[in-house]
Formats: structure tokens, sequence, C-alpha cells
């Protein structure tokens, strides 16, 4: 059995060290499953066999027309209608000045419409086309508002295949995403575009226009961000650490206290020298020194470390003076993770993500697993650090007491 | 319409100590320091559990002032102390560049290198909890076999995840408006694939994004403020708390694209007004001298000091120790392995005479190795290491692999992460050999001991 006092903690770090694996674990495989369906045939959103939208009406096929709405479904549509009349006027309220308003007046046409789910009819089509399955894609009208096909050579284009598939100036009347057709011609009996793969005609996705200048006056400023960080007034720096003097003095002008971050952010830089200065020594213990300068050399290195570890252990007493001066306390509050991260935030000059560049999958796989494989070994030093402190401690606690 | 921040008749009324600026500011502590998503429970506190979190926050960072402990947390007063600490907060740190980082909407596949928010600090802060029975140790062995399971688990999920991001990033060369990056990203490209989205994809893209997962409406729930201008240098700093609710209701009406887009717009919104911000601060800066003119002198309270001190968690205190431990067992390795060479050089070298050629060879030995070792110090002194990039890098596949000034290389980073990795395993092994001896030497003085086989692989 374990000493009873180190199995609690040892426990809950364990479980904790779980349960992040699982929440990272969650997070890939929802990412998994995006790619996953990325790579696969893009349908155009008529005939997409996507999941069925949640809904109490499992049947997603139209009711025949000719059924005459029960008060429930008449009540259901009313609902509906209200619903959707609102996302036309938010819709409208969003939409850019001038953009063709393409919502389709005989929406109130489409009947019955599973309750749960927002269909639209396309335009020219009351009912629906074909008897294809109502996949209720909540804003199929509308949807022409945002991005509305009006042949301008920036909007999503499928340049060259598109046109041979759909058929000769036929505007698909959900159309697909990411293609649209030059000429949005309003046709009777629509074609179902065809569905596409990535490999195919990835390269020649284009990304809408309203996206792109919101996105790249986005990384405009941060860049405008990132160059003012590094080239701060003086000015300003120097009225900031003044007022932090002020500060200082204002409220008793004792030597400033040890934070608790700070003995922290000590005790990691202690360890970090510990294994650096430890593996220099392996170092030089390993190497063989073939002359005489060498030799010296390596002497002197050894030396230097030994006086080095004991700076650090002079300082470690120092800390140690300041920590039992304070009494203890439990951590009420889980700190939020960049109150003190280890890499040290507040020297960063670059606020927005610089690029980091692969060349190949196989690349990006040794990466990635690298990166996986420092987390882990960070992990098991921790836990290994706290059976070590507890059982250790533990057991010397115990026989200090005898 | 949103709520907005607070006015800047509360910063004034908040110079001269009013009342009822209190709670306004108590809140915005309470954002800054504890910056939470909407949807988690803990945003919606009640008003005297954030000022009490908000006091412990400023405590365990160190705010000097003891005058803010001791002020009630009801929000019926103490408003100019309050300004106080979050000028301390903008004056220490770039609070509002964080929070903008923080808030963040990533457009590309992001990859974190440093490990700053990693798996490897476990969140629960270990309570001394005296274990009612005593836990079988094979419990604890089967966590841990569990837990290298997981990790397997994990590495072949991300190997795969990685095949299916290159393979993305390859078939979508060539489509970016922006030729630095020239391939869309996962987000990007599900964009165009499901413009409109349903709800599945709704629900799906409000979860973390982290490390190569992806963010596609993560700013949601920050909407955008008024900018800044020297009149109003507060509004950017307030955060829509108060009607979680209303905000997502009324958004959730938006296709993902709308939405996307509008999230986008709020951020640069937000931009422009730090970037104002900055350009105008001085101003702030000396408005706040004034305030502090207006706070009477505090005598120091030496005696009163015991009961405000920032508390140290106990487990810290046992890692100092473990620190110790360590140093102090290098120490002894150091010494045994110095002499030893000391005395072999001293007796091979020891006639080599005093020559003047000589002492200049020693000398040039003693400043190299004085050099080495400067470096080597830096590498531990400095908190952050300025070879290895902080914060999340946008992934971008080149052919070429070629890069600029400011990118990163994926031949570096693999070169440093080989190396960290190298270190980190040095120190495991020294661990768990320290863990065997201290066990065993205390073996002896418990009879009976089961020993507990080290963690490892």
């Amino acid at each position: 059995m374990l000493p009873r006092d180190c199995s609690g903690r040892l426990v809950a770090e364990l479980q904790g060290a779980l349960d992040a694996c699982a929440e990272r674990q969650l997070q890939l495989e929802q990412s998994l499953r995006v790619c996953r369906r990325l790579l696969q045939a893009w349908e155009p959103t008529g005939t997409r066999a996507s999941e069925p939208p949640p809904g109490p009406e499992t049947n997603e096929e139209d009711p025949p027309p000719a059924c005459t709405p029960s008060p429930q479904d008449l009540k259901e549509l009313e609902f509906l209608t209200q619903a959707l009349e609102k996302a036309v006027r938010v819709r409208r309220g969003i939409t850019k000045a001038g953009e063709t308003d393409k919502v389709p007046s005989p929406r109130s046409r489409s009947t019955v419409a599973p309750p749960g789910t927002i269909a639209f009819a396309p335009p020219q089509n009351p009912g629906r086309a074909g008897g294809r399955a109502s996949d209720a894609r909540p804003t199929k009208g509308p949807c022409q508002t945002t991005v509305p096909p009006k042949g301008h050579s920036e909007r999503q284009l499928l340049s060259l295949g598109h046109k041979t598939r759909v058929g000769t100036g036929a505007r698909a009347p959900r159309p697909g995403p990411g293609l649209r057709d030059q000429q949005m011609a309003p046709s009777a009996a629509p074609q179902a575009p065809k569905a596409f793969t990535l490999k195919e005609k990835g390269h020649l996705l284009r990304l809408p226009a309203a996206f792109r200048k919101v996105a790249s006056q986005n990384a405009s400023l941060w860049a405008q961000l990132s160059s003012m960080q590094t080239s701060d007034s003086t000015d300003a720096t120097a009225a900031k650490t003044q007022f932090l003097q002020n500060m200082q003095t204002a409220s008793g002008g004792s030597q400033p206290r040890l934070s608790a971050e700070e003995v922290e952010a000590e005790t990691r830089r202690l360890w970090k020298a510990c294994s650096l200065l430890r593996l220099r020594m392996r170092e030089e213990l390993s190497a063989a020194p073939t002359d005489w300068m060498q030799e010296y050399r390596c002497l002197l290195t050894l030396e230097g470390l030994q006086a080095m570890v004991g700076q650090c252990l002079h300082r470690l007493q120092e800390l140690r003076a300041a920590v039992a001066e304070q009494p203890p306390r439990p951590c009420p509050v889980r700190r939020p993770p960049r109150a003190s991260p280890s890499c040290g935030g507040g020297a960063d000059p670059a606020w927005s993500p610089q690029l980091l560049v692969y060349s190949s999958t196989q690349e990006l796989q040794t990466l990635a697993a690298l990166r996986l494989r420092v987390a882990m070994l960070e992990q098991q030093i921790h836990l290994e650090k706290v059976l070590l402190e507890e059982e250790v401690g533990g057991l010397e606690r115990r026989r200090t007491r005898r | 319409s949103l709520p907005s921040g607070p006015s800047p008749e509360i910063f004034r009324r908040a110079k001269f100590d009013r009342p009822e600026a209190t709670p306004a500011l108590w809140q915005l502590l309470f954002r800054v320091l504890a910056p939470l998503p909407l949807d988690n429970p803990l945003a919606s506190l009640a008003p005297e559990v954030q000022a009490r979190l908000v006091k412990s926050a400023l405590r365990s960072q160190g705010y000097p002032r003891l005058a803010l402990a001791q002020l009630p947390e009801d929000g019926s007063q103490g408003s100019r102390e309050l300004l106080l600490a979050l000028s301390w907060l903008l004056a220490r740190g770039p609070v509002p560049e964080q929070m903008l980082a923080q808030t963040r909407v990533p457009l590309g596949d992001e990859m974190t290198v440093c490990q700053c928010e990693a798996l490897a600090s476990p969140g629960p802060p270990a309570p001394q909890v005296r274990a009612e029975d005593p836990v079988d140790v094979r419990y604890v062995q089967w966590l841990m076999g569990k837990l290298r399971f997981r990790w397997r688990q994990l590495v072949s999920s991300q190997q795969e995840q990685c095949t299916l991001l290159s393979k993305i990033h390859l078939y979508t060369s060539g489509c970016h408006g922006d030729q630095s990056l020239g391939h869309l990203s996962v987000a990007e490209a599900e964009m165009l694939r499901d413009p409109e989205g349903g709800q599945q994809v709704r629900g799906f893209w409000s979860g973390n994004p982290q490390n190569l997962d992806l963010a596609y409406l993560k700013g949601l729930h920050f909407s955008c403020t008024p900018g800044m201008g020297p009149r109003t240098f507060w509004k950017d700093l307030w955060l829509v708390c108060e009607q979680p609710g209303l905000l997502l209701g009324d958004w959730s009406l938006l296709s993902p694209l709308r939405a996307l887009l509008r999230t986008l717009e709020c951020e640069n919104r937000r931009l422009e007004a730090v970037l104002t911000w900055r350009r105008t601060e001085l101003v702030f800066w000396q408005w706040m001298d004034t305030v502090l003119d207006t706070c009477a002198p505090r005598a120091p309270a030496a005696a009163s000091q015991g009961t405000f001190l920032p508390g140290i968690p106990e487990h810290r205190g046992g890692e100092l120790e473990l620190v110790a431990w360590e140093l102090r067992a290098l120490q002894e390795e150091l010494q045994e392995a110095a002499e030893c060479r000391r005395a072999a050089w001293e007796a091979k070298a020891g006639g080599c005479g005093r020559g003047p050629e000589w002492s200049a060879v020693r000398r040039a030995s003693r400043e190299a190795v004085e050099k080495e070792l400067g470096a080597l110090q830096r590498c531990w002194e400095q908190d952050r290491d300025p070879a290895q990039p902080h914060g999340p890098h946008r992934l971008v596949r080149r052919e070429d692999g070629a890069a600029g000034d400011w990118d990163l290389r994926a031949a570096e980073v693999i070169r440093t992460l080989r190396s960290q990795e190298a270190c980190l395993e040095a120190v495991l092994h020294q661990l768990q050999g320290q863990c065997r001896q201290g066990l065993a030497r205390l073996a002896g003085a418990l009879p009976g001991l089961i020993w507990i086989p080290p963690l490892g692989r």
C-alpha cells in the first residue's frame, strides 16, 4: 500500500493528467471529422448526404403536395415563417447595400416542411425539385444575399469545370459551396451540380471577397500592433515605470514582497538551471580530452559549473527564507494559464501568429510527434516530482517523527 | 443593442473614490484577471465571489498596496483603490494586447511550439487531501497504464491529423488571395464548403481552439465595442458579460460565414481601439499620477502585514525542497569530479613552468570557459528563450520550404524540440534515480515498506 499521505495527491494529479489527455483527444477527433469531410466529395447542398438536422421528424422526404396540412402543421409553419422573416430582417441589416435580395417570394408557398428544420423552396420550385430530400439547409434562399452571384470575378468562382457540369447558363437553385457559375440565370428545372473533391478542384476555389477584405485588414492591424509593441514610445514606458514606483512608495515603501508567482518562476528557473548544468557536466565527463589544453578547459568548466551550482543553492536559500516568513495558504483559484507562462509572455513582440513553414507531410508529422513527446515528458517529470515530494517527504517526516 | 463598458464618468468618479463607481470596476478587474469564455459557469459568479477572486489574484501577483485586501467585497466603497489596481496591472504588462490575443479568431491551422498551456501542468490545484483509505498501489499502476494508453492514442490521432492537413494544404495550394499563405486552411476550406452550415456545424465550431484544432467562431461571444479616444480609454477593456444569452441568441440566426465576418470585423475594431490607446497612452498615465496624489499617504503598517501577505501554496514549498535536493546532489557529483580532475591535472602539468606563454594560454582558456558558462547561465535566467518562439503559429505548406525572416522553419523547430527532448529525458532519468535512491535510503528505517516502482515507460 502506498503511504496514506501521498496517495491522495498522486491520484489527483494522475486523474488530472488523464482528463487533460481525454480533452485533447476529443478536440483532435472533432478536427479529424472536419478534415475527413473536407477531403471527401463536396456535394452541392441539394444532394448532400450529411446527417439530418435534429428535429422531431425524422422523415426528410416531402409529404406529397396534395396532402392537406393539419392545423398543427399550419401552426408550425406560421412559427417557421416568422422565424424566417426575422432571419431575413437580420440578414438584410447585415448585408452590404446593393446586394440583390434574392429572397424568393414564393417562400410562403413552401408547403409543409418538417418541423424543426428551415427549408426554403428555390424560387422557381414550389415544392421541391425532383422529390429530392429536403435536407433542410437552413438558409437556402437568403444565402444568396450573402454572396450574391453578380458575376464579379472576385466572388467564389469555379471558372473552369463548373459550367460544363451544370449545363449552359443554368443556375443551381442551391448554389454549391464555393462554386458559383458566372451567370446564375434561373432555371425551371435545376440540374444538380455534380460533386467534386478537393483533390480535383481544390486549387480553383476562391474565398469570398468580403472575407478577404476583412481578413487582410485584420492581418495588417495585427502587424501594426506588433510593430508598435517593439517600438514602444519611451515616454509612455517611462511614465509607467514612474507610476509603479510611485505606487510602491505610496503603499508603504517596504521592500516588495515576493509574490507567489515570482517564487514559482524562480523555482522553475532553478529547475532549468539544474538540468542544464547536469547535462553540461555529463558532456564534459564523457568527452575524452585529446591534449592538455582540452583537459585544462574541461577542468575549468567543471569547476565553473560547481561554482554556479553553489550560486543556485545560495539563491535557493534566499527563496526559502522568504517563503518561510510568509504563512502558507492554499491556492484558492486556479491561475489563468497566461498568468505566468514558462515562456514569459510579456516580452512577446509578435501578437499575431507567425508562420511555421513545412515542406512535406513527413516533416509535419515529425514536428507534431516531437511536440507531443515533449509535452508527455514534461508531464511525466511533473508526476515524478509529485511522487518524490510526497513519498520521500512523507517518509522523511515519519522518520523524523520517531 | 449591446451593453457597453464603463463610461468615462465611472473613472472620473473613481478618482474621487465615489462609491457608485465601485461595482463596475470590480467587474472590470474580474474580466481582466480571469478572462473566461462566456459559456463558462464561472463568468456568472456572484459579485462578492468575483471580488474575492480579484483580491486573491492580485495578491498572488504581488500587488503592493494593502488597502485592496481590506476593501469590502459588497461593492460599497473603494473605487479609487480599484482604479489604482487596474492601472497597476496595465503598467506592468500589455494587458489589452494580451486580451486581444486570447480572443483572437484563428483563421489558419495553428500549432503551438512552446509548452505554455500544454498538458504538462495539470489543472486542479492539488488539495491537501488526506485519503481516508490507503490507496492500493495497483490502482495507481492501472492509472499510469491508462495514461500511457491515452498518450499513444493521441499520438496516432495526431499523425492522422497531420496527413489530412497536409493533403488539404496541398490540394488547395494556389488559391489563397494572400500570396504568403498560398493555400487554404481547414477553417477557410470549411467555410467554402459549407458557408451556410447547419446546426451541427455550429455546435462543433465553438470548441476550444488549440494546436491544430479549429476555432471557427471562437470570438463569437465578444462583441465589438466603440472605439477608444483619450476620453474613453477604457471602453475596449470591457467585455460583454452581462447578457450572454441575448448575445448568442442574436447570432445564432446568422450563418457561420456571416458570424465569422462579424467577429472579424469586431476584432478589427478592437485592434484599432488598442492602437489608439497606445498612441494616446501618455495622457492616461499623467492622469493616473493625479489620482495617486489624491490618495492620502499611508503610514507603513508593518505590524499588520502578517495577515495580507501573498500566500504561497504549500506544495510549492515542497517543490523548493526538491530542487534543493537535486542541486545538492549535483554539487556533490561536481565536487568529486572536479577535485579528481584537478588532482590529476596538477600531477601532470605541475611542472609545466610558469612562463608567460603558459599563463597567456591559461588566461585565454579561462576567458573562453567563462564566456560559455555565461551563455549557459543566461539560458535559465532569461524567462524566455529567444530562440524558442512563443505562442501559436500558422501552419503553411511550401514545397521549397522557403521562409521569411519572421517565419519559422519546421526543420529548425524539430532541432529545437529534439534537444529539448534530450534535456527532459535526462531530467526524468535523474528524478527516477533519485526516487529509487531515496526510497532505498529510507527503506532500512522503515521495515516492511513496500517499494513503489518508479513512474516511467
